[in-house]
């Protein structure tokens, strides 16, 4: 029996905001902490056949109404987002360099030109493989550094967890700028305390492909697994702690309690932790740019995204490097189709 | 499983856009008017030890501006290494670039094709400083024969060395590369703190040296454009010459295949280094450095004894935007950045040779240590390939990343200058078509 | 319990173990910062300074127009922050409190947007500001950012505002307030814990935006945020790292006040929105 869907579902409707459940005390006010009447409990009101008559008459249908709303958020996203979006795309199907950027030549159309150059550029593909490797790294360790000590968190009284949770929460707030340039500090090998507490001399992280990687991997994971924890802790928090007793009067392993009543629970916040940090491993851009100094010795630490920008602005091919771009936003939005059809198949809404 | 088909009307919509939209637009660099008043911005490049020049710079700026109350200078120094990206930005946006920039001399030919620069040829033929510009300088800022700027100083490289370290181990200066290479090597197995000579992986000015006195050439002209000969054998001899130096026994590659120039240049300055390749520009910074009264300066020598190898043509120069709205006034800067009375004040603070053959004269009479720049000058200095491509190579790092792939191990010499002279050819090639 | 006893104390000697780990970074910021000058460079780096000096952060603040750079990234990010959040609401409580066509297409859109590599768009943006007169202007970042901080901020927000009871909604229309008046007196002030935890995105984005005013702050000099005089004080002869540390502190500082006072919300709004 794979994990029942069954049980996936009533959870995803006991409340709208499954924040903490009730009595974990984090959540104060009206906050989505608060599980409301089941009367109200399904998020949306949407045209879900199983659930036809959720929103009271006036939730139904609001006429104009939700468009007027919308409407600043639309013309903003659609004014500073999606037009970029399509003119990144039309400038990776055209010749633009900085000949044609100041007029001095007419711009061309390519049609696919640009994307065939690309295909053909090995340091293109070795950059995509890194990438992918790289981003696939950072999720994983960030994914499990941040599971295990939210399970650390349960198991510790208020004090030492408010001690871990204000260092997680330090290095959330730390700027991606000042992040890196501390861990570059930490690291440096003559100036730095960490080379001389594992007494490595003067080693260079920078020199190394994976050496400059891992030290790259370890700021990112530090600046990132506070979200998957608070998160995932949270997610915890909202088992009923019935649930739980009734598990443990039975007798249940914990292991089997895990399996059987946490981890279905837990799954959507997993879900939708994981495809953030795919989202934002495989976008990594200041990190790179910061500590490796611009993609590092003989561009070994380029990732995408600054290939990408040095391909448009150091080079001034801003076609080549727009074409890397949308090729970015192609695989990032497959990712994203893939994680909404697996949302869907487990019987939640949106 | 709606979603596909809850995509496909915004996707529809999308391609309805692209076929109804036009092309990104581009940008008309040409200037508006000619204000006498106003803020005049200026960009100069930051240099090791940049104070010197900061002083020198704000004397000439204070003197404009008495001259021509009403106008503001603001002066900004900006990082060498990312110059491109900025002066490309400024072109594309003539609103908020500056009026006047330093650049490099091998960037004339491809801002000027980028339309950036304005020609200012009259006011040049007009000018009585301009008469004695020597000649190599004057080339440096022509482009079809029009002006684009005025000359700021003459950069050349020769080998800086500790007089002291030398004298200790009972070494001289040395007069062939091979030399060069074996005392480098003697000076780090005798003293492991030190470089025995400070070389950098992006340090493309101090490798080319090695390259030319091979024999080699980085690129050779024919049919209206350029064909890359770094994978010539000669070159090839001189880049294998050139990473020797990277090691463990002289420079080790974890260090030295991410310095630039300026790194090395500190190297020495601070005492790390017994040797390094620097310039005239760099003779402030080691002044005001640990190596202060214990070094010397002569020609990097060539392969053969007594010759000297073929040093890079570079300087620098000043020239005004094409979309500057002050263009009277920019010029008017432009002249007194660049004059005889600020090269010779520049030439006392920071070492900068002067572009005058009178200034230099006199700067040489007075100061010795800039015989052996001009020894090299007179053995003959080389320019990089005059083509607006070379910009482009510069900024996408062709060369170092040639020289650090060699150096880290990863490809050998013939497989990474190959893959350095594909890179360029399809620079110069799309730079003619 | 009694048997969990020593297991329990292991765990907490290793959160409070993994808390100095991930604390020492901060700790050795701060720490470089307040160390007089010769001890930064000097190889034997000790955890410690018996003699604290402000002489770098004196440096920061003297040597640039760091205060003024300060005043531009905390306009930036006010500016951001507030439109956004104004923005995100109105837009959350649309596809939370009505039914319409195209809500799910929305919604998806929406969490598309998210992943769109906003360094990818600095090409398009560069021209589209240019077009529009903001290139060296804080407007042109703070145009982008207010775009880039709205999905995450409508994906937040709707659990916050569809926490609100319905039945308050009911009552109000039966008391005979419109339906402005329900959005603005009654819907806002009780969304607005969750807005301040939203807010906390899109100031972390815009305040750390580096790239954007790398690109698009071209001369102007008094428009420079704090990232970009960060940057300034890598040298190409000698970091000044008692300068960059002192300037790293005062650019996290700010953040890290919002943080903490917002931690409480955060939590229980990232719950929300992420069990959707």
């Amino acid at each position: 029996m794979t994990h029942d869907t069954g049980r996936t579902a009533p959870t995803a409707r006991r409340g709208p905001g499954p924040g903490p459940g009730p009595g974990s005390g984090t959540a104060p006010g009206p906050s989505p902490g608060r599980p409301l009447p089941t009367a109200t409990a399904s998020p949306f009101p949407s045209s879900s056949r199983r659930r036809p008559r959720r929103r009271p008459a006036r939730g139904l249908d609001g006429g104009r109404a939700p468009w007027i709303y919308l409407a600043p958020a639309l013309v903003v996203l659609g004014g500073l987002l999606v037009y970029p979006v399509y003119q990144l795309g039309l400038i990776s199907l055209l010749e633009y360099t900085q000949a044609q950027v100041s007029g001095g030549e007419p711009t061309s159309f390519q049609g696919l030109g640009n994307y065939a150059a690309l295909l053909r550029d090995p340091q293109f593909r070795q950059v995509l493989l890194a990438t992918v490797v790289f981003a696939a790294a950072c999720v994983v360790t960030t994914l499990a550094v941040g599971c295990a000590l939210a399970v650390l968190l349960t198991r510790i009284r208020a004090l030492p967890r408010l001690v871990l949770m204000l260092a997680a929460l330090g290095a959330w707030a730390t700027p991606a700028v000042t992040g890196s340039t501390v861990w570059v500090f930490l690291f440096d090998p003559d100036s730095g305390p960490v080379n001389r507490m594992l007494g490595l001399g003067d080693f260079s992280w920078t020199y190394g492909r994976y050496s400059a990687f891992a030290l790259v991997l370890f700021e990112v994971v530090w600046c990132s697994f506070p979200f998957v924890m608070v998160t995932v802790y949270a997610g915890i928090r909202a088992v009923p702690a019935e649930v739980l007793e009734a598990a443990a009067l039975d007798g249940a392993s914990q292991w089997r309690t895990w399996r059987s009543v946490t981890a279905p629970i837990l799954r959507p916040v997993l879900l939708v932790v994981t495809i953030q940090s795919v989202i934002w491993d495989f976008k990594v851009f200041t990190q790179i740019y910061v500590m490796t100094n611009g993609g590092g010795i003989a561009g070994q630490n380029l990732v995408l995204n600054v290939y990408a920008y040095q391909t448009a602005f150091a080079s001034s091919q801003y076609s080549l490097g727009a074409a890397i771009g949308v090729v970015m936003l192609l695989i990032l939005l497959a990712i994203t189709l893939v994680h909404l059809r697996i949302v869907r198949r487990q019987g939640e809404e949106l | 499983m709606k979603l596909p088909a809850r995509l496909v009307a915004p996707v529809a919509a999308a391609l309805v856009l692209v076929a109804a939209a036009c092309a990104p637009q581009t940008s008309d660099n040409g200037a508006e008017g000619d204000d006498r008043t106003g803020t005049l911005r200026v960009w100069l490049f930051q240099e090791v030890d940049n104070r010197p020049k900061e002083q020198v710079v704000d004397a000439a700026v204070t003197a404009f501006e008495k001259r021509h109350p009403g106008a503001d200078v603001q002066v900004e120094y900006i990082p060498v290494d990312t110059r491109a990206q900025r002066v490309k930005a400024a072109f594309n946006d003539p609103a908020s670039a500056p009026d006047v920039i330093e650049y490099g001399n091998t960037d004339t030919a491809g801002y000027v094709e980028d339309g950036g620069l304005a020609d200012v040829s009259a006011e040049f033929a007009a000018w009585p400083d301009a008469r004695d510009t020597d000649p190599a300088a004057r080339a440096s800022v022509t482009v079809d024969g029009k002006v684009y700027g005025a000359p700021l100083f003459v950069g050349v490289r020769a080998l800086y060395y500790r007089t002291d370290v030398f004298q200790e181990l009972g070494l001289r200066p040395p007069r062939t590369q091979t030399e060069l290479i074996a005392t480098a090597k003697r000076i780090r197995a005798a003293k492991p703190g030190l470089y025995g000579i400070a070389v950098g992986g992006a340090y493309t000015y101090g490798a080319l040296p090695f390259l030319w006195a091979h024999g080699g050439e980085l690129a050779t002209p024919g049919g209206g454009s350029y064909t890359s000969a770094v994978d010539g054998a000669a070159a090839r001899r001189g880049i294998a010459a050139y990473t020797s130096l990277f090691g463990d026994d002289n420079c080790p590659a974890a260090k030295c295949a991410s310095m630039g120039g300026n790194a090395t240049v500190t190297a020495f300055a601070s005492g790390r280094a017994a040797m390094a390749i620097g310039g005239d520009f760099s003779h402030a910074a080691v002044e005001a450095g640990a190596a202060k009264g214990r070094y010397a300066v002569v020609p990097l020598p060539g392969v053969t004894e007594g010759s000297i190898a073929p040093a890079f043509a570079g300087g620098n120069n000043v020239g005004v935007l094409r979309s500057s709205s002050h263009r009277t006034l920019a010029v008017d800067l432009m002249k007194s950045l660049a004059g005889k009375d600020t090269q010779r004040r520049l030439f006392d603070a920071m070492g900068f040779l002067p572009t005058y053959t009178d200034v230099r004269a006199e700067a040489a009479r007075k100061q010795p240590f800039v015989k052996p720049f001009i020894d090299t000058l007179a053995a003959g200095a080389r320019f990089v390939p005059a083509s607006p491509a070379w910009g482009r190579i510069d900024a996408s790092l062709v060369l170092p990343t040639m020289f650090q792939e060699i150096v880290s191990g990863r490809k050998d010499v013939a497989t990474a200058s190959r893959d350095a002279a594909q890179k360029m050819d399809a620079a110069f090639a799309s730079a003619a078509g | 319990m009694r048997t969990h006893r020593p297991r329990r104390l292991a765990a907490e000697a290793a959160a409070l173990l993994i808390a100095a780990v991930v604390a020492f970074p901060l700790y050795w910021m701060a720490l470089s910062a307040l160390k007089p000058a010769g001890e930064i460079q000097s190889t034997d780096a000790r955890p410690w300074t018996l003699s604290p000096s402000l002489d770098s952060f004196r440096r920061v603040f003297e040597q640039q127009d760091f205060g003024r750079y300060f005043l531009n990234s905390l306009f930036v990010a006010g500016a951001v922050v507030l439109a956004s959040a104004l923005i995100a609401f109105l837009a959350a409580t649309a596809v939370t409190r009505f039914r319409f066509r195209f809500r799910t297409t929305l919604l998806v859109m929406f969490l598309i947007a998210q992943m769109v590599p906003v360094e990818a768009l600095t090409i398009p943006l560069f021209f589209l500001m240019r077009d529009l007169g903001q290139l060296n202007t804080l407007g042109s970042l703070i145009l982008p950012h207010i775009a880039f901080s709205l999905p995450f901020a409508i994906w937040m927000l709707r659990g916050f505002v569809r926490a609100v009871p319905e039945a308050l909604e009911e009552a109000a229309y039966v008391d005979g307030a419109s339906r402005a008046r329900f959005l603005w007196q009654i819907l806002f002030p009780l969304v607005l814990p969750g807005l301040v935890a939203t807010s906390v995105f899109s100031f972390i984005s815009t305040w750390n935006d580096f790239l954007f005013a790398k690109s698009f702050l071209i001369s102007d000099t008094s428009q420079s945020t704090l990232p970009m005089a960060l940057l300034v004080f890598f040298k190409p002869d000698e970091n000044d790292w008692g300068g960059i540390m002192a300037a790293s502190t005062v650019m996290t500082v700010p953040v890290l006040v919002f943080f903490v006072l917002v931690q409480r919300r955060l939590v229980s709004g990232l719950g929300g929105a992420v069990k959707d």
